[in-house]
């Protein structure tokens, strides 16, 4: 509301008596200017030049490539800084970026990427082959003695990677990795130079030396402050996909940590910067009124919901996992905590995934089943209207996610939506080093995981449902399940898309009837509000922004 | 007189020990009470989901950064090494504790520097206007203020400075918090209650100074208002406040932390807020460790200059010095 009133604050005060009809007009007449300019700007051809000015909420912890570039925050500038081999859209299509094509063998266990010509890092390097195969060997292992991280995404059946010649690259896996092209565009496979990679870990954290073949380069930066980034003038080799390979059209791009959410909408508002990023949900309606841009593009990944223990009584029982999968009124979570820009989960992996099915109608809010699934299980109803067995109250614990600002306002709603069938809900709130203390995957004492997550494939699902090959045992059902291990093993043995799409169906829809997993709500985990001078900015598959292609208007 | 240098040397060499004594023991506390706490840094980031790491790899990395060893055994290793003048690596971030530091000092020295002078001439605004305001200037509420500036909290100062100046009246643009409006802005946030302090021990001070026999003969001589006040009472009852800037400096480094987030300046406080999150042992040391030192330096520069406004404290001073403290000594917060 601040652009508003402050707009029309002197033709209040001018014309007192008229106060009311003035505001109008004056708000009106603002909203009218700023739809105007919206129009022509739209009609024009792109133009060159400006600067824009992003105030996000932190810029993460280091710059080490392979330790900060899966961070939320810093993927914001590698974005723009450094290239991928692959471009994943934000349906989850993989198209050619700086590999121009591959191919893969019937299994998917080899893979010929074949490089664009004429690529450079900043540093004036060359992204060849050898460029490449360097990159693929550090995200793979990492340095780990330098504390340099491998990728955690990159696929572990990895056996090594040769330069065939100066564009071609030949890549070799133990096992069928069909989720290795999708997984080059992922915001962790970001492509160094060379030259920084043999960089020690001390010099690689800063970002300053760090050398990338983007459409920006780093000009300056503050640790904790800013990142200036400047335009490549040279650069000529963007995502066909965005419909723009030459270079950037705005000049700089500053990104400006104000850790205040309010602060950050208020100086957008006021027109002191160009893009506000996570905004609280409640204020996006009045920011979209005001004519200010609204994004709230989805990520691929699973869907916000809950990972059950099924070690964990009463969650043992097939009864009261259904139960609590019919329990939960999931359009009231997006009425009341979100907006409409939110969607109803259909699955448990978001809908934008390529192979994502949908099973909304297991998802559907059906209280009277619910109790009668507790009722069978022997649940019963005391005089308070809270269910007993044996003694015990029927209770889940919920601990709220740190990393996502709106989980204990859902948790909040899940109390009472479950109070409502007798269930007793207690939710534990810690701050982010406590949480990553207590709160893990499969933990005796926590009987529902919080999960919120982002992938490039399906078919890396299957491997985190179980404990085979070091996953991660979701359920706590390591063996036991036979059903699910079966999918697993043909999931990940699959060697195309083909022949994996009608397994990943049967696995997400046994996996929802199971009530292993509890979907919440489709996640949106960026939200950028943006003036509405700025336009064409793209957002790719993991919902990070690129302002490549934006431009802005005067 | 011949004694006096030599007992101040004395004076001066006792407290430096005393000093380093402290400076040592905050950091080990720092080190026992961060090691202690629940959750290790470096395993709670790889734990985030997000990367996706086993077990194995965990233990590796932190065996890589020798957090697998015995806290003690950490402890002698970085004691030596800050022994060394080596401020180690930050484990967030990888880069050299030192350039960290070195980056965000300047921006932390200037404010501080700022918000004192603004807290100085509030004060003194504050003082003169409680002595010489009308009643029905409100006088009365003059005195009220150091209260209310003490009360409501900084950030809540903060806020409304940057959405009335900032926003509305557009004097500083909030994405440069470090230009020159921006930082008296900040410094007025960090100043206010820090005046407050200042204010309330001068104002005590000038009433006491004000009933005594110069004071009213200096009025009987027909003496002005700003005459008496710069003249006369300022001095004596500036004396207390020497102790009270000296006790500010704590004042001033805390409240930086919080300041500069709202501002969103980069300085010492938002690297601290940033290690304390993150739990980045070696810079929360060496920050800790630097703010020993500022905070016992400034003390102890109080302690000596302190005789020498007053030449009553001076001899006793020089002899026993601890009974010629002021009524709040130093050390005692020290």
């Amino acid at each position: 509301m601040t652009a508003r009133v402050s707009r029309s604050f002197f033709p209040v005060h001018a014309a007192r008596r008229r106060l009311v009809a003035s505001l109008g007009v004056a708000s009106v007449a603002a909203a009218l200017l700023l739809a105007g300019t919206g129009a022509s700007q739209a009609a024009d051809a792109p133009r060159n030049g400006g600067d824009v000015t992003f105030l996000i909420d932190s810029l993460g912890n280091t710059w080490i490539p392979n330790n900060s570039a899966i961070s939320s925050f810093q993927g914001h500038i590698w974005g723009h800084v450094t290239d991928k081999l692959v471009y994943v859209d934000e349906n989850g299509k993989a198209s050619p970026w700086i590999a121009e094509r591959w191919e893969q063998n019937a299994n998917a266990t080899q893979f010929t990427l074949h490089l664009k010509k004429g690529v450079t890092f900043s540093d004036g390097s060359p992204l060849d082959a050898a460029a490449v195969v360097a990159n693929l060997d550090i995200w793979h292992a990492g340095r780990k003695s330098e504390g340099i991280n491998p990728i955690g995404l990159f696929p572990k059946t990895y056996e090594r990677a040769e330069a065939v010649d100066a564009t071609t690259v030949k890549v070799f896996f133990k096992a069928p990795t069909l989720g290795f092209i999708p997984t080059l565009g992922y915001h962790g496979s970001i492509l160094i130079s060379p030259k920084t990679i043999a960089l020690p870990a001390a010099q690689q954290a800063d970002l300053g030396k760090t050398a990338g073949s983007g459409p920006y380069v780093v000009e300056s930066w503050k640790e904790g402050g800013y990142v200036k980034l400047v335009k490549r003038k040279d650069y000529q080799w963007g995502p066909a996909a965005v419909g723009h390979t030459g270079p950037a059209y705005l000049d700089s791009i500053t990104y400006k940590l104000v850790a205040e959410p309010t602060l950050r909408v208020s100086a957008v508002r006021s027109g002191q910067a160009d893009i506000a990023y996570s905004p609280s949900p409640q204020e996006l309606k009045s920011l979209k009124n005001a004519g200010f841009g609204v994004s709230t593009p989805r990520y691929l990944g699973f869907v916000n919901g809950l990972a059950i223990n099924t070690k964990v009584a009463p969650f043992d029982d097939l009864r009261v996992r259904q139960a609590l999968q019919a329990g939960i009124n999931r359009q009231e979570i997006v009425d009341t905590v979100y907006t409409p820009d939110w969607k109803l989960a259909t699955s448990f992996i978001q809908s934008n995934v390529p192979g994502a099915a949908d099973y909304s109608r297991l998802l559907a809010y059906d209280p009277a089943r619910a109790e009668k699934l507790l009722d069978d299980a022997g649940w019963v109803k005391g005089p308070k209207g809270q269910r007993v067995r044996d003694g015990q109250p029927l209770t889940l614990v919920l601990n709220s996610n740190p990393y996502l600002a709106t989980s204990k306002a859902i948790d909040e709603l899940l109390a009472q939506q479950l109070g409502k069938i007798g269930w007793k809900v207690v939710i534990r709130a810690y701050d982010v080093p406590t949480y990553g203390e207590k709160v893990r995957i499969g933990g005796a004492a926590v009987p529902a995981y919080e999960v919120t997550r982002s992938f490039i494939d399906a078919g890396t699902v299957a491997g985190i449902l179980t404990d085979a090959n070091n996953g991660e045992n979701w359920f706590a059902l390591g063996e036991s399940d036979k059903k699910i291990n079966e999918l697993r093993d043909r999931i990940a043995g699959a060697g195309t898309a083909e022949a994996r799409r009608p397994l990943l169906d049967e696995l997400q829809r046994y996996v929802l009837e199971q009530g292993y997993f509890i979907p919440r709500t489709q996640i949106v985990q960026r939200i950028y509000v943006q003036s509405p001078r700025l336009k064409g900015e793209r957002y790719n598959g993991v919902a990070y922004a690129s302002y490549y292609t934006a431009t802005k208007s005067k | 007189m011949s004694r006096v240098p030599s007992a101040y040397l004395h004076y001066a060499a006792k407290r430096l020990l005393q000093a380093v004594v402290v400076i040592l023991l905050t950091y080990v506390f720092t080190f026992v009470v961060v090691s202690v706490l629940p959750g290790d840094p470096v395993t709670n980031v790889l734990r985030d989901p997000q990367n996706g790491f086993g077990e194995q790899e965990i233990q590796e990395i932190v065996a890589s950064q020798g957090l697998d060893q015995p806290i003690p055994v950490q402890l002698w290793n970085s004691l030596t090494r800050f022994a060394a003048g080596d401020l180690g690596m930050s484990m967030r971030s990888s880069r050299p504790v030192s350039t960290l530091i070195a980056e965000v000092l300047p921006s932390t020295l200037v404010l501080a520097s700022t918000a004192l002078a603004v807290a100085l001439v509030l004060a003194l605004l504050i003082a003169y206007g409680t002595r010489f305001l009308p009643e029905r200037f409100g006088q009365g509420l003059l005195r009220g203020a150091p209260s209310l500036f003490l009360s409501v909290p900084n950030f809540v100062i903060g806020l409304v400075l940057i959405h009335t100046f900032g926003f509305q009246l557009g004097l500083f643009r909030v994405i440069e918090p470090e230009s020159f409006w921006a930082t008296v802005f900040a410094a007025f946030a960090l100043g206010i209650p820090v005046s407050a302090q200042i204010a309330e021990v001068l104002i005590v001070n000038l009433d006491n100074e004000a009933r005594q026999e110069y004071a009213t003969v200096a009025r009987g001589r027909g003496l002005g208002q700003a005459r008496l006040f710069f003249r006369h009472l300022l001095k004596p009852s500036s004396l207390p406040v020497v102790t009270v800037i000296a006790l500010t400096v704590g004042e001033l480094l805390g409240g930086s932390l919080i300041t500069e987030t709202v501002f969103g300046r980069t300085g010492v406080g938002s690297l601290v807020q940033r290690s304390v999150s993150t739990q980045d042992l070696p810079v929360l040391q060496a920050v800790v460790s630097l703010a020993a030192v500022v905070f016992v330096l400034v003390n102890l520069l109080a302690d000596l200059v302190y005789p020498l406004l007053d030449p009553r404290v001076k001899l006793l001073g020089a002899r026993r010095p601890r009974e010629a403290r002021p009524v709040n000594p130093p050390e005692a917060t020290a």
